[in-house]
Formats: C-alpha cells, structure tokens, sequence
C-alpha cells in the first residue's frame, strides 16, 4: 500500500508541475497570438450584413471583457484564479464562465469521442487478432487492408463522406446538432432516440477513422507475441485454442493499453474535425471557435482541461499498467 | 448478453421512433437558420448580449424595421412603434407604440419598457445613445408622454441618421431588465452628459454597467415578438407562438426552430436535405447552388445587398502610393471575368470604381454623373501606359519597379473567405498573364488579417465596403478609422499614415479636398448637401483608386415553397430583415391554403 501511495504522490507532483509548465507556456502563447477580437467581432458582424453603426453598438461593450494590465499581472491573477477553480469569463459569450461553456461542452463530446473510441478499440483489437492469426489467408489479407485503408484516410474526409451517404443520397439520419429540440429533454424513448439518431453519425466516423490504427497496431503486437517461447510452449502443451487465443490477446494489448489511456485522455481535446462537420457541439468545436474569436480565458480553459486530462490519464495508465502486467510492478521479478 | 440485445433492440426501437416523430413538415414548424450568430445554449435570454438567445424579428423586436433601399436610410415598416414623426432636422423623435402591443406573459408594452431599454442601451454605448454629449447623433433626453407615447432629443451635435437609429432599439421588458439600472440612473445619465470631473465621474458609473447588462440571465424569455424562447439546446432553438402578439393573425407557423450551424458547408446540407424553409446569403458555389435548386420547393430569392468587394492598397508602401500604378492595375484587372469565377451568383462585377453599390451610384449620381466616371474597361495599353509614367519598365516581358528591381504584386486574403481566395487568384492570374508578377497571400483567419491589415503589413488586401444606404456608411470606409481620419467625441482628427490603425494611408487632402472631413459632414448635411459630396466623393475615388471597386454583393437567399408560400419577391425591400418580419407584416402563410 505503500508503495502504491509513494508511487502516486510522485506521479502527482509530477503531472502538477507539468499541468503548471503547460499553463504557463499556453498563457503565454495565447496571449501572443495576433488579432484583435472586437475588431474581429466588428468586421464579423459587417460581412454578415450588419450595418457599421449596428456593429459598433454591438461590439463597443466587449472591451469590457478584455484582459487588462501588464503581462505579468494578467498571468498572476490567471494563476491566482485556476487556485480558486476560477477559469474567468468567456469574451465570445460575454458574461458566461468558461468553466460553464467548458462543462457544457464536455458531455457532448464524450458520447461521440468515448462511443467511437471504445468502438474502435473493441472491433480493431478483436480483427486484429484475428489479422494477425491469418495473415497468410485472404481474411487476414482483407482485414489489414482495410486497417491501412482507414487509417490512411482523414477523420474529415470519412465524415464528409458518411455526411453526403447518410443525409443526402440516402437522407435517413439528420445532418447536424446533437438532439432534436422538439422533444422535451429527460430520460424518455423520443428524447434518448434523437440522441442515438444524432450521435449515430459521429460515432461512425470516429469509429472508422480510429479503427485502422488499432487493427494495424494489434495485428502487429499479436505478430511479436507469435514468435514468444512461451506461446510455442502453450502450443506444444496442446492448449486449447480458446486459451491459447487468451494468452496471445492478454500479452499483445499490454501496448494498446497505453494507446488507450492516453486516447480516453485526449477524448477532452474533442474531435475538431467531427464535431465541426456534424455540428456537435463538443469540446473541440470550443476550442475552434475560441480561437476563431481570440477568446483568451477560453482557449486557455480548454487548454488546462485538455492538459489535465491527458496528465491524468497519464498516471491512471502508469498506475494499472502496474495492475495487468505483472512484470512492471514496484518490485515485482520480470 | 440478453440484456445487451435488448439495450440494443430498445436503441433500434427508440431511433425508429424518432425518425417517425422526428420529421417536422407539416407540423407548423418553420425552420431556419440565424446567420448573424452560431447558437450558443448557455449564453442568456438577453438581447444586449451579442451571444443571447434572443432572435431579432422573431422574440425580439425594434421599434420599426429599415426598408432595403439603396438610397433613403429613412424608410421603415412599423415594428413595436405603430407610427413616428420627426422634425425636419431630426432634433425631436416622436415615438406612438401599437396600442395592441403585450409581452409575452400578457403585461402590455408601454413607453416606460422603450425608456428602460433606452436607458440599458445608453450603458453600452454608441451611436443614438453614447454618453459622450460631444458625439454626434446622440440622444439627450427621452420623456414618457403617455403610455404609449414617447418623445426622443437629439443632442446639439445633430446627425441625420438619429431617427433611424432610434427606431432601431431593441425593446425589452422593463419588469424584467428594469432592475439592472440603478435607482438615480436618469439623474446620473444626465451628469455625465455635462463636463468636469463630476460628469466624468457619472460617465464612468453608467459606463461600468455594461458588464452587468451584458451578463443579465433572465430565468424565462419575456417577448413582445411573434414568438418566444422556449427551450436552446447547442444544436437549435426552439421558438413556439406568442399568443399575446399585437398581429398574432398575421403569423402561420405555430414554432420556429433555429438551427445551429458551424460553417456554409452544414447550411448548404440542410437546403439539400430539403430540411430549411428559408435560408440567409452563404457563398455558394455554382456546383452547390445548382444542389440546392434540385431539391424539390427550393427557390432562390436575390435582391439589393449593400456591399461590395475591393482590392484595398496600402498607400504607404511602393510603388502604390503612385496613383498610376493603382489605375494600371484597375486596367488589367477584368472584373467580370473575377466575379464569374468567385462569386457568379451572389456578385455583379462592379461598372467601375465609385466606393458606392453600383444599384445606389445610378441613384446617387444620376446618369450624368455616371457618364463623367473612367469606366476602366480592360485596357492593357492604357495601363502599360499608367506604368510608364509611373517610372516602370518592361524587361523580358516582366514589369519591374523604377529602381530596376523585379515588382511582385502580393495580394493577401484571408483562407477562410472562398470567394476572395477564388477572386485574388483570378486576379493574379490575370496580372501575370499580362506580364506583372503576382501573387496570393492567405491569412489563417479572418482576426489575424485583419490585425495584419490594420498593422500596415500589407501591400493590397481584400476589403468590404460601399455598406449604404447612410452615405456616411458608405464613404466611412474608405475615408474612416483606416485611412486615417477619426472621429472622437464628435470632432474628426487626422492621424499619419502607417499608425492607429491608418493602414491605407492616403493623403489628408487630394486637389484641396479633404474626403475625410467631406465624409464625415455627410453625418450632418441636407439631402441637396449630402448629394454634392457624394458626387464629390464619388469622382475623387474614381480619379484615385485608393481602391479597385471588384463586385458588388447580391443579396442572394433560399427559400422553399414545400411547406410555407407567400415569400418575399426578388428586390423585394423586406428581403434584408429577418424572415419573422416578413411573417409580422402578414407573408409568410401555410403551403396549400
């Protein structure tokens, strides 16, 4: 117990110090990008048609929402905030909280990001096995092709694809949003349908544009695990297919594990392309629309969040690796 | 594994279900599409926030809607106000609400609701309500004559765009918003419309509510629209009938849904899915237009939109602050042929450089006037002329600067703008063609050209202007902030070229004539005045070409005739309004009745 608690409160400090480095060199980099947000906003509003004297009132009470001070100061009440849970106030949605537009935007982008993830990583990792088993027959042949075709295509071009299939040849899916605002929000079949019929699309198109990876990656890892001794000792024990196929599987996914952790980790980056395509409204879309707008507090909100997560998921990784694999406990024998 | 297949045959079950209910045709839903903002659901139920979940025409309401007219700024359809009148200088505004008039919870809509917003809007700052008593056009008193009757000052600096912009406040519910001003705020607001350190003090105190206004959250919509808030998710906004409205009978739809979008792509998906029943202007390509018009219903509407597309030169930086080196290029640059490419259905290549809508030049100008203009049709021999007398040289069939060197023409855009990027490459090809080296520069996004534009970092860039119909609007473009000339608390001042955000940097005066001082006189001047200068105005562009005039922006909408008839006809005057309007003014009316 122990050791485990040593072990975490060393991964702890580590990823504080990382979640500070970050920070600090996101603060400074967004504070250094060029652009002027409420000019940005004026010339917005006239290209849409919006008359200058209309623009003007419209964009004149923003600069109240800017950042004001020196650097240094701006970055010590930044700090002095994030102590106190306080990611400040959004400039392209003046008045809300980031934390507020954050949270909004974080459960959108788990159904889509964590579905088609797990997805992926279930149907990549079970192919692969199999690629990797018969990979001098046609099946294996097919699968890692379609693993390489996948994974050779952009997220974006397999969600404009699955878009003009689904919701223009054969429009039986909606186009954009993530629930139809006719029904009334709850735990009720019409709500939790239009939730499914909205998510379906999303969820494909990262399913399919993760699962190349995981399938080339296992096919591989399960190769590797082929040629091991104890695999040829199994065999020659006469083991059963069924825990022969155990033994393979449970070696070969120690290293998609990892990929994994650090996946459900970056899931808190939102998937931009996705959720652009399909207006999803998740994390991702936040963060393009933050920088879009120069929303300073809210890019650097997403940011933290992103960089937390992956820390976190970081040491969750380190952390159960321990637990599966025997070999790399704390004072474990290999 | 069972109760797997039956999470799964419910999932089947509940989406089948809502593909039946899912479909809204026929419901009495009415949907569409906001293109002033992207919806945001946590953003309030408030019009003073430019985020807010309020939608202009539909729940939330002006005094009166501006008429599309290329010329008088001043024509308007009654909104909350029933009628108005103005003295002839505009000094005092007489506002008469619809005496029908409600909020959406049945209270009704007095003058007292138009003074609280008056009073929020005076917090934000700007045109008809600035703080500042100096600024030109700005209010000086409001007084409720009864209750629904209201008169509005105009300060002594007077502007001829006070009536519009007046009717232009949105209204809100004083029961609701009226608790954000301060009790004394009157007696503060008129404080700091005097001078000294006191009014300064009251300046700061009616200033500093803005934050405050901006941020207000009220817990439900109260509207005195056609229809009211019920519920935003991140992806729509759902509107459903106001049943207090003072013209309910004009109103067919029963709910209005709003759909979020994140860019053209996604609106044009929706218009091909039949989905929309009225879209606003997104550029659109030929391939994608013609998409659209496939789909059963679909129509496209097109009138006056005015705004036009220029190749804006920065006048600091060689060889164009040389006159004829800019008419070389307005020479050999064929504009039809530029619009053809960028923007064949939503553009009209400009007859020539006016810094005006070519729809308001003819009106402006008058044929005469027009007659007077160099048309710079394509003319390679007029321009290899201009370059020659600009110093230029051709050597091995390249154009090179007086000073020997190679002269590469750098055109920047940004990459998120598709009909200026189509446009400056057809432009660069066509320089190159005639043996001028050029070359298109993208910015990564719309903010960063602007701050680089803004910055003096660009030789020429693509810049919108001629937005009339206030003439003062058109020129202010040109002669404004970026050329130099700005105006702070009603007095113009001149800043040098290359600072403050004077990155066209033209001379203060051309032949004795300041265009700056001209343009901003057009705030104040007689309709007789305000066309002399901008006959004025109008030539000395023409002769100068602080900008080459490339098309002009047809107001290009969608509609679909599948669900809903009665749409605005093309050059109709309601077409820039929202479409709420045109259901208030009794339109928009159920397919097949």
């Amino acid at each position: 117990m122990n050791t485990v608690a040593r072990r975490l409160s060393g991964h702890l400090a580590r990823g504080t110090a990382m979640i500070w480095v970050v920070t600090t060199i996101s603060f400074l980099i967004i504070r250094n990008i060029p652009g002027d947000p409420v000019r940005g906003q004026y010339e917005k509003l006239i290209e849409q048609g919006m008359a200058p004297d209309q623009a003007e009132r419209a964009t004149a009470a923003l600069y109240g929402f800017l950042p004001t001070g020196s650097l240094w100061s701006q970055y010590t009440d930044y700090l002095n905030g994030l102590i106190h849970f306080d990611l400040g106030q959004s400039l392209s949605t003046p008045g809300t909280g980031v934390a507020t537009l954050i949270g909004s935007a974080a459960k959108w982008t788990v159904l889509p990001v964590l579905g088609g993830t797990l997805l992926s990583f279930l149907l990549g990792v079970t192919l692969g096995v199999y690629a990797a088993i018969k990979r001098s027959g046609r099946l294996g042949d097919a699968l890692a092709i379609s693993g390489s075709l996948l994974h050779g295509v952009p997220q974006y071009v397999i969600g404009l694809l699955v878009t003009a299939i689904f919701t223009t040849l054969w429009p039986i899916l909606p186009a954009g949003g993530p629930v139809d605002i006719e029904f009334d929000p709850g735990f009720n079949a019409p709500y939790i349908a239009s939730l499914v019929q909205h998510a379906t699309l999303p969820v494909l198109t990262y399913a399919l544009a993760s699962y190349g990876g995981w399938i080339l990656a296992m096919k591989s890892s399960v190769a590797t695990v082929l040629g091991d001794d104890f695999i040829l000792a199994a065999e020659l024990r006469g083991l059963k297919r069924g825990v022969l196929f155990r033994y393979i599987a449970r070696n070969a996914i120690l290293p998609l594990f990892t990929i994994l952790a650090l996946s459900l980790g970056m899931l808190f980056g939102g998937a931009i392309f996705i959720e652009t395509i399909f207006n999803y409204p998740g994390l991702g879309l936040l963060l393009v629309n933050s920088i879009g707008a120069r929303d300073y507090a809210l890019m650097g909100g997403t940011f933290l969040v992103i960089t937390v997560a992956i820390v976190v998921a970081n040491i969750a990784a380190d952390l159960l690796y321990a637990v599966i694999d025997p070999r790399v406990r704390a004072g474990g024998a290999a | 594994m069972r109760r797997l297949a039956a999470i799964a045959a419910m999932s089947l079950i509940a989406t089948a279900t809502a593909c039946g209910v899912g479909s809204s045709a026929g419901s009495g839903v009415y949907t569409t599409v906001d293109g002033a903002k992207q919806i945001d659901a946590t953003a309030p139920i408030n019009p003073f926030n430019p985020q807010g979940n309020t939608f202009l025409g539909y729940d939330a309401m002006t005094l009166a809607w501006p008429k599309n007219d290329p010329v008088d700024r001043n024509r308007f359809y009654p909104g909350l106000a029933a009628s108005w009148s103005a003295t002839p200088d505009q000094g005092e505004v007489v506002i008469h609400l619809q005496p029908d008039a409600k909020w959406s919870d049945g209270k009704p809509v007095t003058s007292e609701d138009v003074r609280t917003s008056i009073g929020l809007a005076y917090t934000q700052g700007g045109t008809a309500y600035a703080v500042d008593p100096k600024a030109a056009g700005s209010a000086a008193d409001v007084r409720v004559v009864d209750a629904k009757t209201l008169k509005v000052t105009q300060g002594a600096s007077k502007s001829n765009l006070f009536l519009r912009n007046v009717l232009s406040t949105v209204v809100v519910p004083a029961h609701v918003f009226g608790k954000l001003l301060p009790p004394g705020f009157w007696t503060t607001l008129k404080t700091a419309r005097g001078t000294g350190p006191e009014a300064e003090k009251a300046k700061a105190q009616v200033t500093g509510l803005a934050q405050k206004v901006i941020s207000f959250a009220p817990a439900e919509d109260v509207s005195a629209g056609p229809f009211v808030l019920e519920r935003v998710n991140p992806g729509e906004a759902l509107l459903v009938r106001n049943k207090h409205f003072f013209a309910s009978r004009n109103i067919a739809p029963e709910r209005v849904k709003v759909l979020n979008y994140t860019g053209n792509q996604q609106i044009w998906n929706y218009l091909i899915a039949g989905t929309l029943d009225s879209a606003p202007f997104t550029a659109t390509p030929s391939g994608v237009l013609n998409r659209i018009r496939q789909t059963d219903g679909n129509e496209v509407v097109k009138g006056f939109s005015p705004v036009a597309v220029s190749l804006a030169f920065n006048q600091t930086r060689k060889p164009y602050d040389n006159v004829h080196v800019r008419r070389a290029l307005a020479y050999l640059i064929n504009r039809a042929q530029v619009t053809k490419v960028a923007s064949p259905e939503a553009g009209t290549p400009a007859q020539t450089t006016t810094g005006i809508h070519a729809a308001s030049a003819k009106s402006w100008l008058g044929g005469d006037g027009m007659a007077g203009l160099d048309p710079y049709r394509v003319d390679p021999a007029k321009a290899a002329k201009e370059l020659e007398a600009a110093g230029m040289t051709k050597k091995d069939g390249r154009w090179l600067k007086p000073d020997g060197t190679p002269w590469r023409v750098e055109i920047h855009v940004p990459a998120s703008f598709s009909d200026w990027v189509a446009a400056a490459k057809a432009i660069t090809s066509q320089l190159n063609d005639y043996g001028v080296d050029a070359a298109v520069l993208t910015a990564a996004d719309y903010t960063l050209y602007l701050d680089e534009l803004a910055a003096g970092n660009y030789d020429i860039g693509f810049w919108l202007m001629a937005l009339g119909p206030s003439p003062y609007n058109i020129y202010q473009r040109i002669y404004g902030s970026a050329n130099g000339w700005q105006l702070l608390a009603g007095r113009l001042t001149r800043v040098p070229p290359g600072t403050q955000g004077n990155w066209m940097g033209g001379p203060e005066t051309v032949g004795g004539v300041n265009p700056g001082a001209l343009t901003n006189r057009l705030n104040v001047a007689g309709p007789d005045e305000q066309r002399r200068i901008v006959g004025t105005l109008a030539k000395l562009t023409n002769e100068q070409l602080p900008v080459i005039q490339l098309y002009d922006y047809v107001n290009t909408q969608f509609v679909s005739t599948t669900r809903y008839t009665g749409w605005p006809r093309t050059d109709s005057d309601v077409l820039r309004l929202p479409a709420g309007v045109w259901m208030q003014l009794g339109m928009i009316k159920k397919a097949g009745r």
